[in-house]
């Protein structure tokens, strides 16, 4: 097991900084006149053993804030943080280890090896580590979301939704310090998100997982503890302890 | 990150074994040389070891020089040293031996044919233990009218002892009773040489060697010291006799087979390295195309935790493993095709000694390096590639924006292209062959990072036509085949050197069978060329010249004679022509001095190319050393402009006769009364029928064969460049199945629009075509400028004429487009086959 993980399932640990921070961060793309300011200044905490949920319109920056925190991209300006480890001082053996070790990722779609099985993509990262799997671990993990009977089947063999907890599986196995989860329902029917957004939520509260998603559905976001809300590239507001109807009136206002 | 690649490579069997097949292609071609080579080594070694070993000593004449043929020449020993050899104290056995010229004819008049191998004839030892000829059945030879058959000849021809058959001599030919039938050895015969064995009093006759041996066998006593008997027996030899153990003679023998066999196999071994250079580009191409479209899956695995190192020895790894069983099956086959070829060669009446395969280590390490090797290294830069895919790559939205580096590609294409240039140009103009190997191979590099700037507007140019014969389906082949200019140029890249090196075959294969036949007419005056027929080498009959000059209509005759000599120290070919008929009969333009009274009078000719390059001119002497008498010097008495008969150094046939014990002519030149007619054709094939082994030619007919002689032998580089054309077409099979399978979004569109399956399979056939041509325009313009650097570089060698044979470039275009439609045909029908549905849904 990685060294870095602190945490113990069922035990919330206190907060001794914020998961994940970023300080005035800027990310531009194109030149001159095409300029496309994604992030103008973005300064944002992610607390420790919370579920934190990031919103906006197309084209707000949220993805492009989730890339830069987790070090798939490079930010323009500002520094970037996960726990007390500048991102932006690592090279890519760094970066690489440190999205092995300490960051989970759940996509919108493509998650899994279409090779590997199901077992064998849940447990990718530590065999790429080379280290072992806590086995406890793996079998709470794989009870939890429902897929001990899949784990031998390939991604093809399998319903978007159970992928999807596939991919969920994979993103808690290390225990890492933060999951990322880009839109993780978008491509799932009510029941499936249902479930998945559950599941999210409880390894928040029972094991202490910190997770940050991005979301534009009002619905999903309310399973989080708190709401940042992006437009433009800044930071243009938050709600904490939302619900669907608190996130709904606060996008309308936002957009009026 | 094992399990990944194991499992990657699992999942995709067919792209794996087609790709494989490129490389198991070549290893075989590596493998079955060294099987074939080696079995053959180990055969003749252990035939040699065998028909000697009992054989303690060997007399014979110390060698004057080696010949180029690595069987050294040596001058026949008095019968007078038989005696002393005798007289020596324990010596218990002792025996001349002669050999010479004996071809057989069949029952039914024909000279037995031997596909190249000579036509031996022995002195027969009654003694079991020297003699190398093992009776089967019969007796030996015991009395001037009786002779031994080789089994494979007698069973080839159904003789049987008691048969009469005809034998071809030095002298006219005689008839003899067949008193028995031998084996050479543990052989039928000697790797298709036929053996006629005489008693020794006949075949000293008839090999021209009465009073003389070519070597006497030796055993010793029971009991008697070895070194001992050898030292006595030199004390009593005369001088330049010479007395080596049996051992040395087997040795010498196997050392010179395997001179001849060594040969052989650098020439397979080239045709195999051309074949896995070519392999290697399909295989770059395959993991080029492989690394592209597993870039999300590669992303994934760098987002969830793989290193770069871990995604570069992945793609090593796949490539490892995959070298790795095709080197396997490249083996195994390789085996077969050894077993295939002994085979092979059994059929063309080339019996080999009975010998199991052998398969060395050596043979297994090479097969398996060189086929490793070579997919490894293909995939480095595929894996570099992949290790540079960013992890966002994973990412739904994340857009490919690969910045083509053009420039730099260029630069270093241009770059690899001009070492090549140069190091081809230093090697063609007198550097080695391997340097020429070199630069071809860097100078193919090269046009293969260049041809992508390329692809786009020729693919375009070469689409045209088809798009507007195929309408729709063709345009979009078209189309398909710009869209990725790179991909375009690497997949045609392989059929480009293979179409490459063909053409740089046929313009230097047409050039010199140009040079050849015209030559020709500037040589030989004479209407009637008389010649050994089929490959048989050693000549023929020394009365033929007399038999020919009988013929009515017949006005004059003259006898070619070749031999081996020593000029200035270095060995060098010498043709001796008769002064008398000499302008009848050969065109022999003299630069400086006389012709025919110089040969008359016993002096050398040599030709303008030689006396510049050696600056000799008429009035000089050079040292000379002859195998039968000697060294000596020779007077230079003319200088005649080059001539392919002749070559490069002429004596008269009277000088000839009395430096060379009873040489064999190669030639005879017949001049008619009234030039090449049919009646004299006739008159002249009527007079000679007596030697079935000649035929006679006009000089338009012999001009003919000497063609025929060369296409024979493009025939046979064609073939074995065949196959890297072949691995070429794979490699295209492979790059339209990929694309197929990633476009089956796009084909699943057309189809739900409406393009039938006909067309779907007429646009990939057209992309084919079009990929094809584009490699071999691009191969036939670069292989036309080889093949005239090539020829161009040999001009001093005899290639005069510099022919560029266009009719059978087109027909090499004609075939690549048409390899191009085969190796779409599989692609295409998958992606007719595709269902609608499910390729729009697919992902």
């Amino acid at each position: 097991m990685t060294t870095t993980t602190t945490d113990q399932p069922a035990a919330p640990a206190p907060a001794p900084g914020p998961a994940a921070r970023a300080v005035d961060l800027v990310k531009t793309y194109g030149r001159g006149d095409a300029t496309v300011r994604a992030l103008d200044g973005v300064s944002v905490e992610f607390g420790r053993g919370r579920f934190t949920a990031v919103m906006g319109p197309s084209g707000s920056g949220k993805s492009t804030l989730m890339h830069c925190m987790a070090g798939l991209d490079t930010p323009t300006a500002g520094r970037t943080f996960v726990g007390d480890l500048e991102i932006g001082l690592l090279d890519d053996t760094g970066l690489t280890q440190m999205r092995r070790d300490r960051i989970g990722f759940v996509f919108q779609s493509f998650n899994l090896v279409p090779t590997l099985t199901a077992g064998e993509n849940i447990t990718l990262p530590a065999d790429l580590a080379g280290t072992k799997v806590d086995r406890a671990w793996f079998d709470l993990l794989v009870g939890q979301l429902g897929i001990g009977d899949r784990l031998g089947h390939r991604p093809n063999e399998m319903s978007g939704g159970q992928q999807q907890r596939v991919a969920c599986a994979r993103a808690l196995i290390g225990r890492p310090d933060l999951v990322f989860a880009d839109e993780p329902t978008g491509n799932l029917d009510s029941n499936a998100s249902g479930e998945m957004l559950a599941f999210l939520r409880r390894s928040v509260t029972e094991f202490g997982q910190s997770i940050v998603m991005v979301t534009h559905d009002a619905r999903g976001a309310a399973y989080a503890d708190r709401v940042v809300f992006l437009a433009d590239g800044k930071v243009v507001g938050e709600l904490a302890e939302p619900t669907a109807d608190t996130i709904l009136e606060q996008m309308k206002r936002l957009g009026s | 990150m094992w399990k990944v690649t194991v499992k990657g490579l699992l999942a995709h069997k067919l792209r794996l074994a087609l790709t494989a097949l490129a490389i198991v292609l070549g290893v075989t071609f590596v493998t079955g040389t060294l099987v074939l080579t080696d079995t053959l080594h180990n055969t003749f070694t252990t035939l040699f070891g065998h028909i000697y070993q009992n054989v303690d000593f060997e007399v014979r004449g110390k060698a004057a020089f080696s010949s180029d043929t690595g069987a050294a020449v040596r001058k026949p020993i008095p019968e007078s040293v038989l005696a002393s050899v005798r007289s020596v104290p324990g010596v218990a056995y002792a025996q001349g031996t002669v050999s010479g010229y004996a071809q057989f004819v069949t029952p039914d008049g024909k000279a037995v044919s031997t596909g190249g191998a000579p036509t031996l004839g022995f002195s027969y030892d009654p003694n079991p233990q020297l003699s190398v000829l093992r009776i089967v059945s019969g007796t030996g030879p015991t009395r001037p009218d009786q002779v031994a058959m080789d089994q494979g000849t007698a069973q080839k021809y159904h003789f049987a002892v008691g048969d009469h058959v005809r034998v071809l001599l030095a002298g006219p030919p005689q008839t003899f009773t067949v008193s028995g039938i031998v084996r050479f050895g543990t052989a039928d015969n000697l790797a298709g040489a036929t053996l006629a064995a005489f008693d020794l009093p006949t075949a000293q006759v008839l090999f021209g060697k009465v009073g003389q041996f070519d070597a006497v066998d030796v055993l010793t006593a029971p009991g008697a010291d070895k070194a001992t008997v050898q030292h006595s027996i030199a004390a009593v030899l005369p001088p330049g006799v010479e007395v080596v153990t049996g051992q040395t003679v087997a040795d010498e023998a196997t050392s010179s087979i395997n001179d001849a066999l060594s040969f052989f196999s650098t020439a397979l071994l080239v045709f195999a390295f051309i074949a896995l250079f070519v392999g290697a580009f399909t295989i770059f191409n395959t993991f080029s195309i492989i690394v592209g479209q597993r870039t999300r899956e590669l992303a994934l695995l760098r987002i969830v935790g793989a290193s770069r190192r871990q995604i570069f020895r992945s793609v090593l790894l796949e490539a490892a493993i995959l070298g790795l069983v095709a080197s396997v099956v490249g083996l195994a086959l390789g085996v077969l095709t050894a077993v295939g070829l002994e085979a092979l060669l059994k059929g063309f009446g080339i019996t080999l000694p009975s010998g199991s395969l052998v398969f060395e280590g050596r043979t297994v390490v090479a097969g398996i390096v060189v086929g490793l090797g070579v997919t490894v290294v293909s995939a480095i830069s595929p894996a570099r590639r992949a290790v540079r895919i960013p992890p966002v790559a994973a990412l739904a939205d994340y857009q490919a924006t690969e910045v083509e580096s053009s420039r730099r590609r260029l630069l270093i294409g241009t770059l690899v292209l001009a070492v090549g240039v140069v190091a081809l140009a230093v090697g063609l103009g007198g550097g080695t062959i391997q340097l020429v190997g070199v630069g071809a191979a860097a100078a193919f590099i090269g046009i293969g990072m260049l041809a992508p700037v390329v692809a786009r507007p020729m693919s375009s140019v070469i689409g045209r036509p088809l798009a507007a014969l195929f309408g729709m389906s063709g345009k979009l082949g078209r189309e398909n085949s710009m869209r990725s200019p790179r991909r375009t140029a690497q997949t045609s890249a392989a059929l480009l050197i293979g179409l490459a090196l063909v053409s740089t075959i046929a313009v230097f294969g047409a050039s010199l069978s140009k040079s050849a036949t015209s030559s020709v007419d500037e040589a030989v005056s004479a209407d009637y060329i008389v010649t050994a027929s089929g490959t048989g080498v050693g000549g023929f009959s020394n009365s033929v010249a007399g038999a020919a000059a009988a013929v009515p209509g017949v006005a004059a005759v003259s006898t070619v004679y070749g031999g081996q000599f020593e000029v200035q120290h270095s060995l060098s070919t010498l043709t001796a022509v008769s002064p008398q008929h000499l302008s009848a009969t050969v065109i022999l333009r003299m630069d400086t001095g006389l012709g025919a009274p110089a040969l008359a009078a016993g002096q050398l000719l040599i030709d303008s190319t030689t006396a510049d390059a050696k600056h000799l001119a008429v009035g000089d002497t050079v040292p000379v050393t002859f195998a039968q008498t000697g060294s000596s010097t020779m007077r230079i008495g003319g200088v005649f402009k080059p001539n392919a008969l002749l070559g490069s150094y002429v004596v008269g046939d009277g000088f000839f006769l009395s430096h060379f014990d009873d040489p064999l002519p190669v030639a005879v030149l017949v001049r008619a009364t009234d030039g090449a007619t049919p009646a004299t054709t006739r008159a002249l094939e009527h007079g000679l029928a007596a030697y079935p082994n000649l035929q006679v030619q006009t000089r338009a007919a012999f001009e003919k064969s000497q063609q025929a002689q060369v296409n024979q032998l493009l025939g046979l580089v064609y073939a074995l460049l065949g196959l890297a054309v072949l691995i070429a077409m794979i490699g295209i099979v492979n790059t339209l199945m990929l694309s197929v399978f990633e476009r089956t979004h796009e084909i699943g569109l057309l189809r739900a629009v409406g393009m039938r399956r006909r067309q779907v399979r007429a646009m990939i056939r057209a992309e084919a075509v079009i990929l094809s041509l584009f490699g071999a325009v691009i191969g036939v313009v670069v292989g036309t400028a080889l093949g005239v650097a090539f020829a161009a570089s040999l001009s001093k060698q005899g290639i005069t004429d510099i022919v560029v044979p266009y009719g059978s470039l087109v027909v090499f275009l004609v075939l690549a487009g048409l390899l191009g439609l085969v190796a779409a045909s599989w692609p295409a029908r998958r992606a007719a086959r595709m269902d609608v549905l499910s390729a729009i849904a697919a992902e």
